[in-house]
């Protein structure tokens, strides 16, 4: 086992392989509070990546609810059970990672799941929890103690990956380009050791072809400088697909890094596991910040605070507003007279949106002249 | 008997020494019976002699009378517990194994007990399967650990699903694992066959464990340490496998001028070592049982 730094545990951990950082690091920005569950990226990876036989449960990108959806059915409770109760102390974890959790004779602590654990990605759909007599049945309190919300999740790219770690053929790789990880598709010989070691569960086995497949970050779109499928078909235009800087190269004027490292808006999911994911989340607002920390780490309750007053902050707004604005990659982007403007690698503008649509309020009596009869209330032009 | 441990200590150290395995070079042994009885029970630790016979070798038939030439060895397994990832049970403890030759192929009959056969691969699904190694050199035996850089051993696995594959013609995969599953419109259905396989990937790739189409069900490949097996870009090593009885009956046919390594001549002998591994149990890739060095004499002619 090495020793290498990760920055989301605030300390160093064992790992079987040295820290080896790529040049940038693939990363997808997801705002949780957007997400309506209505699968147009599920299908838009679907039907690009894994419409072939032998695939037909296979969901590189999948959305489901939280607490009780699961895709596959119970993919973190059961690690979370099998690691037990760990801690944070402050902004360092004091727990073991599954990498220091792993029992004698295995490199990473897992567990695999059944072939029927991959059969109901619909698990658990729009189920709320939380307590039944503050529901919003009572009309007295509108504002629901239940809650719920959708968890957008693809491969997470991570900087220290189990499924690397547990490949005893070192099928699996990152590229040192943008930190992808990607399985050989001929070195890989189909012992699933991946399937076992993924906490997140993102390596999915091929029943024709007998190896390993996951989400490939679309590597081909990236190379062209185009976000990926399930960014570009997001209708509620809450993903971004961006790049990571080192913890040490930090550069506040390109995206990613401002809204990880600099307003911390953006967490990772289950930092505690230890793989430093790289797909970070703004958390729901709604939510228990009990359940939230333990899903997104000890930043939630800031994250929050920091999303709830995006509207004084231009700079987080605008980038928040460039969110499913262009297919291309955004470099760089700024605020300037209510507009964010977004920039490629050369720095060129490739797509601006106002803060603040225009909007033209219509008075009450033109929706009555149009119906020509008296009117109660406005009514939609539709 | 008592579960056998071979620990990592013992394989590094020459493997075959421990397990009670001769170490023989290329000294010829010749004195063998001809005639052998079957019933008799296997003996442990005795070389596994090939003794010579004429013409055709019963490669593809495990119960063909030939085989009563041969003595059986009893050959005891363990869990492989050297490289990470460890098989934490054993499933099964020993194999029995006999083998012919003719002067131009060598023929392993290997046999071990396991009632439920696993010839599909699935999601958490793993095939049953037995393996020979044959280091590329005689004399001493390696360490126990698959070969080591510049030390590479030829390794001919037989699988149940290859077996499955040739037995059904490639009739191996979602349809026979999930035969209630209903496609919906699939790439091969709507694209030219060379435009389909862009979607199995791991065939494209080139990947023969992707391939369902097989002529043999034994894979050939060199190893030089875990985690390093390389396919052989030629293969000549053919086979058989049933299950009959609660047991599995693999036969595995090498030509003596192999595709690695010396060639297996009359009159030599070698040290051999295999690996077993029940797909019921969940065993796959490191996960499997190990034996121990034994040696394989080749009768002389």
């Amino acid at each position: 086992m090495a020793k290498v730094p990760n920055w989301q545990l605030g300390r160093d951990m064992e790992y079987p392989y040295a820290a080896d950082r790529p040049k940038k690091q693939f990363t997808m920005i997801m705002d949780t509070n957007k997400c309506i569950a209505c699968q147009s990226c599920t299908i838009a990876c679907k039907s690009t990546w894994t419409w072939g036989k032998g695939q037909e449960f296979m969901l590189w990108n999948n959305i489901e609810t939280k607490p009780y959806g699961f895709y596959p059915t119970g993919w973190d409770v059961n690690i979370l059970e099998l690691l037990g109760e760990q801690e944070w102390d402050g902004d360092v974890y004091a727990g073991e990672t599954i990498f220091e959790a792993a029992p004698e004779g295995e490199r990473v602590l897992g567990w695999a799941p059944a072939e029927e654990d991959w059969s109901h990605p619909n698990i658990g759909e729009d189920e709320p929890t939380g307590n039944a007599a503050d529901t919003t049945y009572i009309p007295d309190n509108p504002h629901s103690m239940m809650w719920m919300y959708y968890l957008q999740r693809i491969c997470n790219h991570c900087t220290y990956p189990a499924c690397v770690a547990a490949c005893p053929r070192e099928a699996i790789y990152k590229r040192p380009e943008d930190g992808i990880v990607l399985v050989d598709q001929a070195r890989c010989r189909g012992y699933q050791e991946c399937l076992t070691a993924c906490p997140y569960k993102k390596t999915m086995f091929n029943l024709e072809t007998r190896v390993s497949e996951k989400c490939i970050g679309c590597y081909p779109k990236l190379e062209q400088g185009l976000q990926t499928q399930c960014t570009t078909s997001c209708i509620g235009r809450l993903r971004l697909t961006n790049y990571l800087s080192a913890p040490d190269e930090i550069d506040p004027r390109k995206p990613a890094d401002f809204l990880v490292h600099i307003r911390k808006i953006a967490l990772p999911i289950y930092p505690q596991l230890g793989l430093e994911p790289n797909v970070y989340y703004i958390p729901p607002v709604h939510v228990p910040t009990k359940y939230l920390t333990q899903m997104f780490g000890p930043g939630v309750e800031k994250a929050v605070e920091m999303y709830r007053n995006a509207k004084d902050d231009p700079e987080l707004l605008g980038l928040l507003m460039l969110f499913g604005a262009t297919e291309r990659i955004m470099h760089t982007w700024d605020v300037t007279g209510g507009v964010a403007h977004a920039y490629d690698e050369e720095g060129k503008e490739i797509v601006a949106v106002p803060l603040r649509e225009p909007t033209f309020v219509r008075p009450f009596e033109f929706a009555t002249e149009v119906a020509g009869e008296p009117m109660t209330g406005f009514r939609h032009n539709t | 008997m008592a579960e056998t441990q071979i620990t990592r200590k013992d394989a590094l150290l020459y493997g075959g020494a421990a397990a009670g395995g001769l170490i023989v070079g290329g000294a010829a042994i010749v004195a063998v019976a001809v005639a052998v009885d079957n019933k008799k029970p296997p003996v442990e630790g005795a070389p596994i002699v090939a003794p010579y016979v004429e013409g055709d070798l019963p490669t593809m038939d495990p119960g063909a009378d030939a085989w009563k030439r041969a003595e059986r060895t009893y050959v005891a397994l363990a869990p492989q517990k050297i490289a990470q990832p460890f098989l934490d049970k054993a499933g099964v403890t020993s194999l029995d194994a006999r083998a012919l030759h003719n002067g131009s192929e060598v023929a392993l009959l290997i046999e071990w007990d396991d009632d439920a056969v696993d010839d599909l691969d699935g999601i958490r699904r793993y095939h049953d399967a037995v393996a020979v190694q044959l280091p590329a050199k005689s004399g001493a035996p390696p360490a126990l650990t698959m070969g080591a850089p510049g030390v590479p051993v030829h390794i001919l696995q037989w699988r149940a699903t290859w077996q499955r594959d040739i037995d059904s013609g490639g009739k191996t995969g979602v349809d026979q694992i999930y035969p209630a599953v209903v496609h919906d419109v699939m790439p091969d259905d709507v694209l030219p066959p060379d435009t389909a396989q862009l979607y199995w990937v791991g065939r494209e790739a080139g990947n023969p464990l992707s391939l369902v189409t097989r002529s043999t069900p034994v894979e050939e490949v060199v190893a030089e340490g875990f985690g390093s097996v390389t396919h052989l870009s030629r293969q000549t090593v053919v086979g058989h496998g049933n299950n009959e009885d609660g047991r599995w009956h693999v036969v595995i046919g090498v030509p003596s001028k192999r595709t690695v390594g010396e060639p297996l001549a009359p009159g030599t002998s070698w040290p051999v070592a295999f690996a077993v591994w029940l797909g019921s149990e969940e065993n796959r890739g490191g996960r499997k049982h190990i034996a121990n060095w034994q040696t394989l004499v080749l009768e002389s002619k």
